[in-house]
């Protein structure tokens, strides 16, 4: 086993190498991630600033009301670059025109005032003015006409879009003059749409999808960036798919893969497999073994190849009264491929879920290892028992490496089966990237468990030198680790995805030596 | 809830100019609720000289919500159910404004008998004979409003046919191929 990974004498240099490259390493990610900006959690107490540092940008921007900033906003799902860029190229007639906001002009009605009005959607003559509400489009009917029509659609969840009565008038009303008209109650509802607008209608934030829910959103810092976050509430999800982070497979291959999973799929294989149906009573048969005539329980007799009832009569080559002729060949070879595919999937299920259950043992132990090293160093006066850094750092990177090795099954499984890329590689091709990334699958593998047997040693009760010798062990292993689970997504991205057509439907969230992102709280700077 | 009032005013503004624009709205029971319209079929179409039966049923937030309407005569247009009778069109659906009414959407749904849209469709068989074979279509659909949409029904022309001395069988045909029309069918007929 030794082989698969190198062994320590060996590569002395080498080791002084990869460790000096991995903390150089995690230096220069700090730096850059201090530069970019990393993801936020908005919090049911901070989206309402969240949302008002936008608006205020807008408002600024283009010198409008609030109002009409938010109803610009929700009309390009607050992308406030889009926005602008929509203004600078079309001018800002054009842009409010397509978000459905026009500039009332008083001058055009000033002159007819009268004190009393007619409304054109309860046909009532004599309504005082004062009843009546012009909206800024400049159309005008009563108050309990408007009101009824905002009820109605708030109610029907069109709060964020609630256009004038007028026929093809696209206007959108006055957020103040819906407040002002409605129930309380509804007003309140009113504004907890226009408020969670701007998580469900902008693509850079999206609700934490925890159940039970948090109450937070997360915003992610680059537009285009495949990433998967951690909540405050512990959390670790893909922001594309929002299911459970599953690097290194895409969305579609674990999408794919839970419902394979689900699914009885691989049951009615095996059944389809193992079993016949008995012509008679058609319960499901298995034959253990034994010649191709076959007795179900309810006393029928058939033919085990084509499953067809016959008599008692027969030989271990023949049953009388009874042929298959040519259909047993087709059925035989529909039968070997179905065997073939339930072998597949049952080898790439039983790796993904070795992985996936160590990894949750090695959760639950994770307590007992930091319990363990804080112990260790109150109890020891030594100073390589004070700064115990180097210990944490290597329980993460067990978590890391092993969900990256659990979730390096599926991916394969779609990566070198036939769903997905069938056309994409020759059987050749297939055959030596299958190879090239099983080896480095297997090498981490190995290493990953040597890592998870140094980390289960009762370290607590080791002597100064001991430590100093699984600190050494530790120091050496954890940059071998990281830089395997590097060279996998890089092997994924160049060798396997890349070069295919079909992998452009596969973006992969990237390998992080830190980890996956823990999100920071969001904090309004408006200035 | 219903704001019957409206509803009612709607009625006597249809009644006044039923003459000029042929569109009647006339109430089934006696609460307003359910209505029955009445359109002629738009001239110059395969719908020309048909009286088109529509059924409306008045919803809780009218006008604030689109009244239900369905054609109850048997029409043949890509935009039409030709089994019930649905009718597509976004007046009805999520175009719908409170300032329309009863009369401007039955005056749409004419619009629509005029200019089908068969890239829109409701019914995908007519509307696929309309792209595939227009001609046909428009027999189709004037035979539909001969059969269906006019007082004098088939079994009349028939038997006014029959009565010139013509067999039953080859009547019928006649009448079918020449899309209902009478005359052009004893013409048919006469001819061979």
């Amino acid at each position: 086993m030794d082989d698969d990974y190198l062994s320590f004498e060996e590569e002395e240099e080498e080791e002084e190498d990869n460790y000096e490259d991995y903390y150089n390493d995690d230096h220069a990610h700090e730096e850059v991630s201090s530069k970019k900006s990393t993801s936020q959690i908005i919090t049911k107490e901070s989206l309402v600033l969240a949302q008002k540092e936008v608006l205020a940008r807008v408002m600024e921007l283009l010198s409008v009301k609030e109002n009409q900033a938010r109803t610009l906003l929700i009309h390009y799902q607050w992308n406030v670059n889009k926005l602008i860029g929509v203004y600078g190229d079309r001018g800002k007639d054009s842009l409010f025109k397509s978000a459905g906001l026009t500039v009332f002009d008083p001058s055009l009605i000033s002159s007819r005032k009268r004190k009393t009005m007619s409304c054109d959607i309860c046909i009532e003559d004599d309504i005082p003015s004062s009843a009546m509400t012009r909206m800024e489009c400049g159309h005008c009917f009563c108050n309990d006409c408007w009101k009824e029509h905002f009820t109605v659609n708030i109610n029907e969840g069109k709060s964020k879009r609630i256009t004038c009565m007028a026929h093809k008038c696209n206007a959108i009303c006055d957020e103040d003059v819906v407040r002002k008209l409605v129930s309380p109650e509804l007003a309140e509802k009113f504004d907890r749409f226009l408020v969670e607008s701007y998580v469900e209608d902008n693509k850079m934030v999206k609700w934490c999808p925890s159940t039970p829910h948090c109450g937070n959103a997360i915003r992610k810092a680059e537009e285009d960036e495949e990433v998967e976050v951690e909540c405050s509430c512990g959390l670790q999800f893909c922001f594309s798919c929002l299911s459970e982070s599953h690097s290194p497979c895409s969305c579609l291959m674990w999408k794919l893969w839970r419902k394979k999973c689900e699914d009885e799929s691989e049951t009615v294989n095996w059944i389809t497999v193992h079993t016949r149906v008995c012509p008679k009573c058609n319960k499901p048969v298995h034959r253990s073994d034994g010649c191709n005539l076959m007795t179900c329980i309810c006393g029928q007799h058939f033919c085990w190849l084509c499953g067809g009832a016959t008599g008692r009569d027969h030989t271990w080559t023949s049953i009388s009264g009874h042929s298959c002729g040519r259909y047993k060949e087709d059925k035989v070879r529909q039968m070997e491929r179905a065997k073939r595919d339930l072998n597949r999937y049952t080898h790439y299920y039983y790796h993904f879920k070795a992985h996936t259950d160590s990894s949750k043992l090695e959760d639950k132990r994770r307590k007992s290892i930091l319990e363990k090293a804080e112990f260790i160093s109150e109890k020891n006066d030594q100073l390589v028992f004070k700064d115990l850094t180097w210990l944490t750092d290597g329980v993460d990177l067990l978590f890391r490496s092993r969900r990256i090795l659990s979730y390096s099954y599926p991916f394969a499984f779609y990566m070198f089966g036939e769903e997905l890329f069938k056309d994409e590689m020759s059987d050749l091709d297939r055959e030596m990237k299958k190879n090239l990334f099983e080896d480095q699958q297997q090498q981490l593998e190995g290493n990953v468990e040597r890592l998870s047997k140094i980390l289960e040693e009762p370290f607590d009760e080791y002597s100064e030198d001991d430590i100093k010798m699984m600190k050494n062990q530790l120091k050496f292993l954890c940059p071998v680790i990281d830089n395997l689970c590097k060279e996998m997504y890089k092997c994924i991205e160049n060798d396997l995805l890349g070069p295919t057509q079909a992998g452009i439907n596969h973006s992969i969230a990237p390998y992080r030596s830190k980890g996956i992102e823990k999100a920071i709280e969001f904090c309004a700077d408006i200035c | 809830m219903i704001d019957f009032s409206r509803v009612q005013k709607e009625l006597q503004d249809c009644e006044k100019d039923k003459d000029a624009s042929g569109i009647r709205v006339s109430p089934k029971s006696d609460n307003l609720t359910r209505l029955t319209g009445t359109i002629p079929g738009p001239i110059g179409t395969p719908y020309e000289g048909g009286t088109f039966q529509i059924d409306i049923t008045i919803p809780e937030g009218y006008p604030f919500e689109p009244p239900k309407m369905q054609f109850s005569t048997k029409v043949w247009h890509p935009n039409i159910s030709s089994q019930s009778g649905a009718i597509c069109l976004d007046v009805l659906k999520d175009q719908w404004s409170p300032a329309l009414t009863l009369k401007t959407a039955l005056v749409s749904i004419q619009a629509l008998l005029s200019t089908p849209e068969p890239k829109d469709p409701q019914d995908a068989v007519v509307a696929e004979q309309y792209i595939k074979n227009y001609q046909v279509f428009v027999s189709t659909a004037r035979y539909w409003t001969e059969t269906f949409a006019k007082n004098s029904s088939l079994e009349e022309k028939v038997k006014r046919l029959v009565e010139m001395g013509f067999g039953d069988a080859q009547v019928r045909s006649a009448i079918e191929s020449s899309g209902g029309d009478e005359n052009l069918a004893l013409e048919k007929l006469c001819s061979g």
